[in-house]
């Protein structure tokens, strides 16, 4: 009976959510915008801008870092190609060591196994650390609905948590916020007087959280890397957090996703050296645990239970094309959204999705479908800042381009647009229509110029483009013109 | 292992593979590139360099003044309780003893409840390793030595051999690939930290804010 209640508040928090989630999806509007809100390009600037440049500046300490990246990338596009043998692998590896795993084909078989586990054992207090296929999945939020006392961790997930807000960034979760709203949010939370200072914000954070950890009896984290060869988990952070999820409480699961896998320990060695010199621009992050299975026998902390969910979501459809396959090294390490200069103007909300800038414009639309995310692959300049940026050599602007292909061929682009290319391909085709069209654009367009010579405002289909654009109006004479006087 | 929707076999059939069929030996680990310490001397002096730059505290001295600077550092710290590990190494040093006599109150790893090392004001622990290369202190669970002794307490002091140090991250997971598997291995690079708010850097965020290092010479 209480679980069918909790079943039925879930499903409608489900529904409500996802409605939102798509009313909320529009990426002109959103990106309009953010791009006029000083406050958050300054912050978005403060923060993007220096780790990209602490990026550049780590990378110098490696030889050679091209040779790494080509190196990492090789790894993970290996142990892609052979996914499945890899994954059974690692899985023999995990139970080997007293550990249980589940294989999820999408969110809700994911959340269901792991809603499943808590019921099961009876657990209340839950610590979650950050991860970004919790976040995929909305995973804090369903917990929430299910009753159960889920605490986010990270401190930016925490305040996310707390203010019913989203993530903007996948390192760096509230880049967009700035101190003053946190200090208010935590004087209204908490009820103490207010204080905009960080240090002591934190402190306060530190204390809530201190107990929640000492309590929690259920743990829960995500993944950087999954090894094959010794069924390993791998998380990496700065706060602590993940740590306290995987020693104080009595179970514990990880949620990752399929493609995190790689084959060795060693490998570790190619991945760390270019985690976090690309993340965040530090030489390794304050803690790297590799963890597995339960506690050994006579230890007195860490899980006595431990299951890791290993989650496909739509990653099998990105596998299964050979050109999209290398999508799925991505490390989630944020380089290519700090090196864009449209995440720059813009942030991350405007992608409406957990994974933004140039990477999320690759692997939302994959796993969400092309057709409700074509925008996406379109917000880009593909000056190829993020490709120069990627560790594992994801050639990103390469498939914004076969994106934007896949949208035209499978007809799922815009009627007005689909309209104007075939205009032009008919207008471009004889040099007789090609005359006529120049003759025709020439003396329109000089016809609405201004004085000093440009065109600010085209009328409909053109407005949107003139609108934030001016085009130098067209020449008296055009160069066929001129060339044929010169003869 | 429980996959009931089958997402293995959709892997393999998104793949075009046949069951079983064994992959080619996954990429050599290109050593002239990825390796960044080349030598085994002078480790102890790099990893100090590196571990400094990481904001951790290292003092090097000789063991005979160890006691003396340990209980100086921690006095000055405002320290009353220490969590140590059962450790050979340490009973050697005859820690327990020297910070008992100075006064202060010492629990033992597996003498203690879990709950306790969240009350002590530090803890003393040794390490597996540290890695020259990154500056890393290097810490495996087992039951002698509990995962939440360098993570709880606020402050956590290690003491460190010249033996205990590996040149580059390859010789660190060289060496675990080779010796029995432990449950959880954890590389640790700084003290506690996060830059969240408005990139401001605040340390001692849920681990411990301050690290200390006594490496003997």
């Amino acid at each position: 009976m209480l679980q069918e209640l909790v079943q039925t508040t879930l499903d409608k928090k489900i529904a409500e959510f996802h409605a939102h989630e798509i009313n909320l999806f529009d990426f002109g509007r959103e990106s309009v915008a953010a791009a006029h809100n000083e406050r958050l390009k300054k912050a978005i600037d403060n923060a993007v801008v220096r780790n990209d440049r602490g990026r550049q500046l780590k990378l110098l300490e490696l030889p050679d870092s091209n040779k790494v990246r080509e190196l990492a990338g090789a790894i993970k596009q290996h142990t892609l190609d052979h996914l499945d043998y890899y994954l059974t692998q690692l899985a023999e590896n995990v139970e080997k060591r007293g550990g249980h795993v589940h294989f999820a084909s999408d969110g809700e078989h994911a959340k269901k196994i792991i809603l499943d586990i808590v019921r099961r054992s009876g657990t209340r207090r839950i610590i979650k650390s950050k991860s970004m296929v919790s976040e995929e999945i909305e995973l804090a939020h369903v917990m929430e609905a299910a009753g159960l006392d889920v605490v986010e961790t990270d401190l930016g997930e925490f305040i996310v948590q707390i203010d019913h807000d989203k993530p903007s960034h996948i390192v760096t979760p509230i880049i967009h916020k700035d101190k003053a709203s946190i200090a208010r949010l935590f004087s209204e939370y908490f009820g103490t007087p207010y204080n905009d200072d960080p240090e002591s914000l934190t402190r306060q954070a530190r204390e809530y959280l201190r107990d929640k950890f000492r309590k929690a009896d259920l743990g829960m984290t995500g993944g950087n890397f999954l090894v094959a060869e010794t069924g390993d988990v791998i998380t990496v952070e700065n706060e602590g957090n993940a740590r306290q999820s995987i020693t104080t409480p009595r179970i514990l699961i990880s949620l990752v996703g399929i493609e995190k896998v790689i084959p060795r320990l060693t490998d570790l060695s190619v991945m760390l050296k270019l985690l976090a010199r690309s993340a965040t621009g530090q030489t390794m992050t304050i803690y790297s645990s590799i963890f597995g299975g339960t506690r050994k026998a006579g230890e007195k902390d860490g899980p006595e239970e431990f299951h890791l969910v290993l989650m496909d979501n739509g990653r099998t459809e990105i596998l299964k094309n050979p050109e999209y396959r290398e999508m799925l090294r991505c490390i989630r390490c944020g380089a290519c959204l700090n090196a864009c200069p449209i995440y720059r103007k813009i942030g991350g909300h405007s992608y409406g999705s957990v994974y933004p800038g140039p990477i999320g414009a690759l692997i939302t639309p994959m796993m969400r479908g092309l057709e409700k995310n074509k925008d996406l692959p379109n917000a880009s300049t593909l000056c190829g800042a993020c490709y120069d940026a990627c560790p594992v050599k994801i050639n990103i602007p390469r498939h914004l381009i076969n994106l934007r292909r896949d949208i035209v061929r499978q007809h799922i682009s815009h009627p007005v647009e689909r309209f104007i290319y075939r205009a032009y391909a008919f207008m471009m085709s004889t040099p007789g229509r090609y005359k006529l069209a120049s003759w025709m654009q020439k003396r329109s367009l000089r016809l609405i110029r201004t004085r000093d010579g440009f065109v600010r405002k085209l009328p409909f289909p053109g407005s949107g483009w003139t609108q934030v654009r001016d085009i130098p109006a067209p020449a008296a004479k055009s160069f066929r013109e001129i060339w044929r006087t010169r003869k | 292992m429980q996959d009931e929707n089958g997402v293995i076999e959709k892997v393999r059939k998104a793949l075009g593979r046949t069951p079983g069929q064994k992959p080619s030996l996954p990429p050599v680990l290109d050593e002239p590139n990825v390796r960044l310490v080349l030598s085994d001397i002078g480790l102890p002096a790099l990893f100090e360099k590196r571990a400094l730059e990481n904001k951790i505290g290292v003092t090097s001295l000789r063991v005979e003044s160890l006691h003396e600077h340990l209980i100086g550092y921690l006095r000055s710290k405002g320290v009353r309780s220490v969590a140590i590990p059962r450790s050979r190494f340490l009973d050697r040093l005859e820690i327990r003893r020297a910070l008992q006599d100075a006064g202060f109150i010492v629990k033992v790893w597996g003498e203690m409840t879990l709950d306790e090392v969240y009350d002590v004001d530090a803890s003393v622990t040794d390490v597996w390793r540290v890695v020259a290369e990154t500056g890393s202190l290097v810490v495996r669970a087992s039951p002698d030595h509990g995962r939440s002794l360098s993570l709880v307490p606020p402050l956590h002091v290690a003491i460190v051999e010249p033996k205990n140090c590996v040149g580059d991250l390859i010789d660190l997971f060289e060496l675990a690939s080779s010796q029995e598997d432990t449950s959880a291995m954890v590389i640790i690079s700084g003290p506690s930290k996060t830059a969240d708010i408005e990139m401001n850097l605040v340390t001692g965020v849920h681990g411990p804010g301050v690290v200390q290092v006594f490496l003997l010479k």
